[in-house]
């Protein structure tokens, strides 16, 4: 080969070269310009979300705060600011900086990613936020905000209304304006108003050079802050109604019951409005919010199911407090107890509700039932059935329905009654995971038995001792408080079915109304005035007769001792109810009943994958062991009803003993007379 | 020798330099000196300097390198070939002394030797020392004498300096010296097989290389970073991304002087220094590009015009290597800025920002044209090895 054409050969490479070069740099510039563009364009604009302040949550004066918003001032890393090299010595001067071991700040880092943005440890004072401002230089990317942090003065007090905020799950990411950094509401209204309290982000946008530096402004949108709620909540006898449990705990506790928790809900039953609702154990909302909570004091508060409002989430046999709801469906549609064989010349002529109770029933191809009062309470009429709590006569009348299903009655009269009356079915309240309770009846009990759930027996079809259980709020029954206060302020108000409410209104920062939550009518049942009559009339003999079941607790109910009458007490009705759970329920092999998902560190784990959501707590239906849960339902006043108390001490003995007692104080509170410490009323319906 | 002389005479007397090789390069100089205003400008304003500082230093190292040009073309070529000897173990001597403690430290690598007014980078001056000796060496081969023995002669001569520059680390100059050894090898003679073979070694050892962790991790990160283009586009790949960003957003006919967004907000890194051409591209779009790889296309093939004519085989050699060496150059950095090829760190002849660099390719073009200026126009007249 002759130099010459060697030299070519060397220049042709050099073209060759050259070439792709132009190739390379058409493709960039006129091919894919509009890629480039765009990159070049996104990267020099920065937008930074300004978190839209979160709206208050007040109580019904609109006074006290429940929750709030304040500053806190806190590192934040911009991944995108720092330099790959030098991660590391950041990392080490943060962890000297916060006290935070340099591994969880690693962790952080890896968990939040390349180019994330994000707060950093817990609040900082003003002099170390001037400190890492100052020296930049060591802490490359990193700023000082003040980032807004979710407050409750209250602390635990009325925690399960207010609810708490935390890392958004799956289905709260689909939502506008909601990004993995953010907090939304995860329970109690926090949840429920969650789009009106959260407000609408703004966000600058800025013109940067390649450090960050910002260059100019070219828009800025202010957020819009959320609205303020007000709750329909009375602080002041909120906070009484939860002292009141306590105490009602630490009786059944003297009692030796084993006592977990206990729940009240007092309802206005002119409109559906909750004025307190408790469930204790309870939590410091705050502590989801700071992130204060550790993982030990997690477990320990989800054991003890802290994380429940059982007002709403707890489903109870509701025992004898259920009465009340036969006792007006029987006034009603004149439902007269079946008389046994031997006490047929009965004569009813003076009475058609009379009934002898010899403490036993015993009927062809039923097992003998038996009254908690072994003896049984002799001749009794509806009045008195309700007053001593007759659980034969119930159990009667409910024979009555079945024997004459599809003559005089529907099979399930009883059932479609207490449907109705809003059971078996959430009461709508605006707060999340409410349970809806069962109301059993034929289909419910072939379903479970087809598909083999272990909920019923295994053989033999839907009976008559089916209803039977139901009459005495017993059996598959569950109920909420929620429901029952519902229930029992529909029968005393005339027959209106409220909706229950918590939220009053919803204000924006000028104070505008932007949401006002108004009564809601669920259904109006008919109901005639002498049974709403004389239902108060029994209601309050259960009280205040001499054969009352909550006498004993209710005694002593006037401060004025000369008061002989005690005309507040004439005003006062209620009803007791133990929720039996008798271990021979061929329902109830605990095995059988599928466990919810209790396990807490499944819990944490969902939550920090954003997944918490799927978690609606345990469906409670205590039906594992054979204890007692102590309710009381009752109304005041009953010339004119405004309040439904409902009160359930979750194993906590019977109903008369502690549930009437604690219902006795609220009422005493309530009437405006002297509360007096409680003490153990009459032990009934054992 | 007399007639030789005499004709060295003559040729002097009645010829000029390369006009056209000396108006691409002042076309480039100058552009290159407004591209480093426009990419320094905003940074100066930003770390509140002057917004001409980088681009008066620039007009200074141009003037010494014009004083270095045209001292290098007074020089003869004979005479640089008795030189060159003597500039090899000269560089080699700078290569150790910026290893020793007088060596500087900038960015974390050991290239230059402070002067006081300006810092000289040995590696620099190396790149022409290496192209002479290596004329030197193969001045005398053909074809037929072309044995493995001086190819490995040749291989040790670029070996060296290149070995000390990669120690640095600066391992994009010691691939131009690979670069340059095997273009010149090729150009005295060495048979495509041979070629073939070198290159395949050189492969292996590169694999080697990568294997065996010689070269430094961010090394490696670079050199296959652009492989991987948006796997980590926040680190290693920064630079290129930054790069083929501000080149694509030119378009065809550029955003202007001035104008460009990348440019203005400065970030590409290192932009009036080895991504020069990003700013070229952003700011003067595709044509503006083309024109100067165009140029740069014209300066070769004069550089090769020249070796065609030259009037020994030491001068032709001398001059395809500067062809091999400037076209490498090129290559090299505007690939790499247009992330076809690795980062390596090769600036841009005439164009991008630096002393040493600017002097030691003033020197190139300086001897290219000694020999243009001494050339045998008639072939007979040159004196080839048989």
């Amino acid at each position: 080969m002759k130099t010459g054409l060697r030299l070519a050969a060397l220049g042709g490479l050099v073209a060759l070269m050259f070439s792709l070069l132009l190739l390379r740099m058409w493709v960039l510039t006129v091919t894919d310009l509009e890629v480039a563009l765009e990159t070049a364009e996104s990267q020099q604009i920065r937008t930074v979300v300004i978190e839209a302040p979160r709206g208050d949550i007040f109580d019904r004066e609109g006074k006290e705060i429940m929750a709030g918003t304040v500053a806190s001032l806190r590192v934040i890393v911009d991944r995108k600011l720092v330099p790959l090299e030098q991660e590391e010595g950041l990392i080490q001067n943060l962890s000297a900086l916060l006290g935070i071991p340099a591994v969880e700040i690693q962790a952080e880092f890896t968990a939040r990613g390349s180019g994330a943005r994000f707060p950093l440890g817990d609040e900082i004072d003003e002099a170390t936020g001037v400190f890492v401002l100052e020296n930049n230089e060591r802490f490359p990317g990193v700023t000082v905000e003040a980032v807004p942090v979710r407050v409750y003065p209250l602390g635990e007090t009325a925690a399960h209304v207010v609810g708490y905020i935390g890392a958004p799950g799956e289905e709260d990411l689909t939502r506008p304006y909601i990004s993995l950094a953010d907090r939304v509401g995860k329970f109690g209204v926090e949840r429920y108003y969650d789009r009106l309290l959260r407000g609408t982000p703004g966000a600058v946008t800025y013109r940067v050079n390649a450090r960050g530096n910002i260059l100019g402004v070219i828009e800025e949108i202010p957020p819009q802050p959320g609205g303020s709620l007000v709750t329909t909540i009375d602080l002041d006898l909120q906070r009484f109604v939860e002292n009141t449990l306590l105490s009602a705990i630490a009786l059944a506790r003297q009692d030796g019951e084993p006592v977990k928790r206990a729940s009240a809900v007092v309802l206005d039953v002119t409109d559906g409005s909750v004025l307190a609702m408790a469930s204790l154990p309870s939590f410091d909302p705050a502590v989801f919010s700071d992130g204060r909570l550790t993982e030990l004091e997690w477990i320990a508060l989800s054991e003890k199911a802290a994380f429940n409002n059982f007002a709403i989430q707890g489903a109870y046999p509701p025992g004898s407090s259920f009465k009340t709801i036969v006792y007006a469906l029987a006034a009603e549609k004149k439902i007269y107890p079946v008389l046994q064989e031997e006490y047929q010349d009965l004569d009813r002529s003076q009475d058609p509700t009379l009934f002898f109770s010899d403490g036993e029933l015993r009927f062809p191809s039923t097992p003998v039932l038996r009254d908690w009062k072994r003896k049984g309470h002799g001749l009794v009429n509806l009045s008195e059935s309700l007053r001593q709590s007759v659980n034969t006569y119930y159990w009667s009348i409910a024979l009555q329905i079945w024997l004459n299903r599809g003559v005089g009655y529907e099979e399930d009269e009883l059932q479609l009654w207490a449907r109705q009356l809003g059971l078996g079915e959430p009461t709508g309240i605006d707060l999340p995971f409410e349970q809806a309770g069962l109301v059993p009846d034929r289909e419910w009990f072939q379903y479970n038995q087809q598909n083999q759930t272990g909920l019923v027996r295994a053989e033999g079809g839907w009976a008559g001792g089916d209803v039977m259980n139901i009459a005495t709020g017993q059996g598959a029954l569950t109920v909420t408080p929620l429901q029952m206060a519902v229930a029992y302020g529909a029968l005393l108000n005339g027959g209106t079915v409220w909706q229950p409410r918590v939220a009053e209104s919803v204000r924006d920062s000028e104070n505008n109304v932007i949401f006002t939550n108004l009564p809601s009518i669920i259904r109006k049942i008919e109901l005639s005035e002498e049974t709403v009559a004389q239902l108060r009339a029994d209601l309050n003999g259960v009280v205040n007769g001499v054969t009352g079941t909550a006498r004993p607790a209710f005694a002593g109910f006037c401060d004025d001792e000369r008061d002989f009458e005690c005309a507040a007490l004439q005003d006062v009705g209620g009803k007791t109810g133990t929720a039996e759970i008798v271990q021979e329920r061929e329902a109830t092999d605990p095995a059988d009943i599928p466990e919810p998902n209790q396990d807490p560190y499944d819990y944490i784990l969902r939550q920090a994958e954003g997944r918490g959501d799927e978690y609606y707590g345990p469906e409670i239906v205590e039906a594992q062991q054979a204890v007692d849960t102590a309710w009381f339902v009752g109304v005041a006043p009953l010339s004119d009803p405004r309040w439904a108390v409902a009160i359930v001490i979750d194993q906590g003995g019977s109903g008369g003993r502690v549930a009437a007692p604690a219902a006795r104080r609220v009422f005493q509170y309530l009437m405006g007379e002297d509360p007096d410490p409680l003490r153990p009323g009459a032990d009934t319906e054992r | 020798m007399r007639t030789m002389n005499s004709v060295e005479l003559k040729a002097r007397a009645s010829v000029k330099p390369d006009v056209v090789l000396l108006i691409v390069v002042a076309a480039l100089t100058a552009l290159g000196i407004i591209m480093i205003f426009t990419a320094s400008a905003p940074r100066l304003e930003t770390a509140g300097g002057s917004r001409s500082a980088q681009m008066v230093r620039q007009i200074i190292y141009v003037g010494f390198g014009v004083v270095v040009m045209f001292v290098a073309t007074s020089i003869s070529d004979r005479t640089w070939q008795s030189l060159a000897p003597v500039v090899y173990v000269t560089a080699l001597l700078l290569l150790l002394a910026v290893l020793s403690p007088v060596g500087a430290i900038r960015q974390g690598a050991q290239r230059w030797i402070s002067l006081g007014i300006m810092d000289l980078q040995p590696s620099e001056v190396a790149k022409p020392a290496v192209v002479m000796a290596l004329a030197v060496l193969l001045a005398p081969m053909t074809e037929a004498t072309m044995r493995w023995l001086r190819i490995a002669k040749a291989l040790a001569i670029a070996a060296v300096p290149a070995a000390l520059v990669f120690v640095q680390p600066d391992l994009g100059t010691a691939l131009v010296f690979g670069f340059v050894t095997v273009a010149m090898l090729f150009v005295a003679g060495t048979s495509v097989r041979q070629i073939v073979f070198l290159l395949v070694v050189g492969l292996i050892a590169v694999l080697a290389a990568l294997e065996l962790g010689v070269l430094h991790e961010y090394q490696v990160a670079r050199l296959t970073g652009f492989l991987n283009s948006d796997e980590h586009a926040l680190s290693y790949n920064y630079n290129q991304n930054q790069s083929q960003i501000a080149i694509g957003s030119g378009g065809l006919f550029g955003q202007g002087l001035f104008e460009g967004t990348q440019t203005n907000l400065a970030f590409v890194p290192s932009q009036s220094t080895d991504f020069i051409f990003t700013a070229i591209g952003e700011q003067l779009g595709f044509v503006g590009g083309a024109l100067v790889i165009g140029l740069f296309g014209v300066m070769i093939w004069r550089i090769l015009r020249v070796a065609s004519q030259a009037r020994d085989r030491f001068a032709q050699l001398t001059a395809a290597g500067i062809a091999a060496m400037l076209a490498f150059h090129v290559f090299v950095n505007v690939g790499m800025t247009l992330g076809i090829l690795p980062v390596t760190g090769i600036p841009l002849p005439f164009i991008s920002y630096g002393g040493s660099f600017y002097m030691s390719m003033g020197l190139c073009v300086g001897v290219v044209n000694s020999i243009w200026m001494r050339r045998a126009r008639v072939p007979g007249q040159r004196q080839m090895p048989e």
